[in-house]
């Protein structure tokens, strides 16, 4: 059985369980609609404001749409006592670890794909693509640093703490890269999230064995 | 021919708390042991050991003549292992469980259809996990372990749940097979023709050879 056949059966399981329990991705539509409903009536905003606001909108939503969505990737196997039983079998605990991080990186795509033109609906803004492009690679990396601290939250008492403790101030650099892609300094911030993307997807599954195994 | 199980003083702790102390257990190929003792008397967490799901704070084990710290990568795939709870997908039909663990093992998807015709599931191939009493969930998480015909089955209470037919089921199931379990049910000992290891307060007292290790 090769890694990649491992890792899309573990990322076809997670996405068929939550399309059948819906679980996590209607709460996440529902959390992107209420923020942005927030943002509107919190902020007076007018054409100029409504633009410089919407990238901290949108990077805010992501980081905390993302806790949710990497957040309940391990979870799940913790509460059903399943993850033993996955780790018991010649799948190894990396092609297990791609495979949850590849679905819980569809949520949070399927989340962003509410969250874009959200902001064009909500804000009046419209994202360049090139923005797009931005949070499609921070969602690449975010996941699998993301996939990776749920691994080891999901091991501790406090998880719900742990994650976003762990999380967040790693993923600043997505957010400062992200934002630079949305301010004229697309091609260079791209650049820079690919290479962050390749180092931590590298990292992460070099760590996931350590994590998930020991 | 070399045993199945060569445990020589495992011990484990949780933080502080000495769970087992000095360990020896040797279990013959196609021999059958029944763990008893009290709860906290450590019978959960020698299988754990046994299962390679636990590393060992000290202590030697070989199982299947492989190092179980070493070489467990080689090993897991030829241990069927039962925990107390079924670490089922509640979502995924009962047929759907399998089939993803089929997938891990690099098996043929009909090995699902065999099994779950073997544990008296074809009824319910295609209820969700979450629908089945608890008595048939044992059933299909038995299927499971079954599924890629392990060498040496390590059970936790697997008649936990078992209606007198699914007891009469298991016994068939695991006959003439290499079996560890856990269990209350001095009857179910003597029923699977196991030789009894009794554990008290992380020690053991093999009544099977009548003499007390520790």
């Amino acid at each position: 059985m090769t890694f990649a056949a491992c890792a899309l059966a573990v990322a076809r399981k997670d996405l068929l369980t939550e399309w059948r329990s819906r679980e996590v991705l209607p709460a996440l539509a529902q959390f992107v609609l209420l923020a942005l409903v927030v943002t509107l009536f919190a902020f007076d905003l007018d054409a100029a404001s409504a633009a410089r606001i919407a990238p901290g909108v949108l990077w805010l939503v992501v980081l905390f749409a993302g806790l949710v969505a990497f957040g309940r990737a391990f979870a799940a196997e913790k509460e059903q006592a399943s993850l033993e039983a996955l780790l018991l079998t010649p799948a190894g605990p990396v092609a297990i670890f791609a495979g949850k991080a590849l679905a819980a990186a569809a949520v949070l795509l399927a989340c962003e794909a509410v969250l874009v033109p959200g902001i064009g609906v909500f804000l009046g803004v419209g994202l360049p693509p090139l923005a797009v492009a931005a949070v499609l690679l921070s969602t690449v990396g975010m996941a699998a640093l993301g996939c990776l601290f749920s691994a080891l939250a999901v091991q501790t008492r406090a998880r719900e703490l742990l994650l976003p403790v762990l999380a967040l101030p790693i993923w600043i650099p997505f957010v400062v890269y992200g934002a630079a892609a949305l301010t004229g300094r697309a091609p260079q911030a791209l650049a820079n999230l690919l290479a962050l993307d390749i180092l931590v997807v590298v990292v992460a599954g070099l760590a996931a064995r350590f994590v998930l195994d020991d | 021919m070399k045993p199945a199980i060569e445990a020589r003083g495992l011990t484990q702790r949780f933080g502080r708390q000495l769970v087992l102390l000095d360990i020896d257990l040797q279990v013959a190929a196609g021999e059958r042991v029944a763990l008893l003792g009290d709860n906290g008397a450590g019978k959960t967490t020698l299988l754990r050991l046994l299962a390679t799901v636990a590393r060992p704070a000290a202590g030697e084990l070989r199982l299947l003549g492989l190092d179980a710290v070493r070489q467990r990568s080689a090993l897991r795939s030829r241990l069927g292992w039962l925990a107390h709870e079924p670490g089922l997908y509640p979502a995924l039909s009962a047929r759907e469980n399998l089939e993803f663990f089929c997938t891990l093992h690099g098996l043929p998807r009909g090995r699902a259809v065999e099994c779950l015709e073997q544990l008296g599931l074809t009824d319910d191939a295609l209820r969700p996990a979450a629908e089945l009493s608890r008595g048939r969930r044992q059933r299909l998480a038995l299927a499971r372990t079954l599924l890629h015909d392990p060498e040496l089955w390590l059970l936790d209470e697997p008649d936990s749940s078992l209606d007198a037919a699914g007891r009469d089921l298991l016994g068939r199931l695991v006959s003439g097979r290499t079996l560890v379990f856990a269990t209350h049910d001095r009857g179910l000992a003597d029923e699977l023709d196991a030789r009894v290891v009794e554990l008290r307060a992380g020690r053991v007292l093999d009544r099977g050879a009548l003499q007390v290790v520790r």
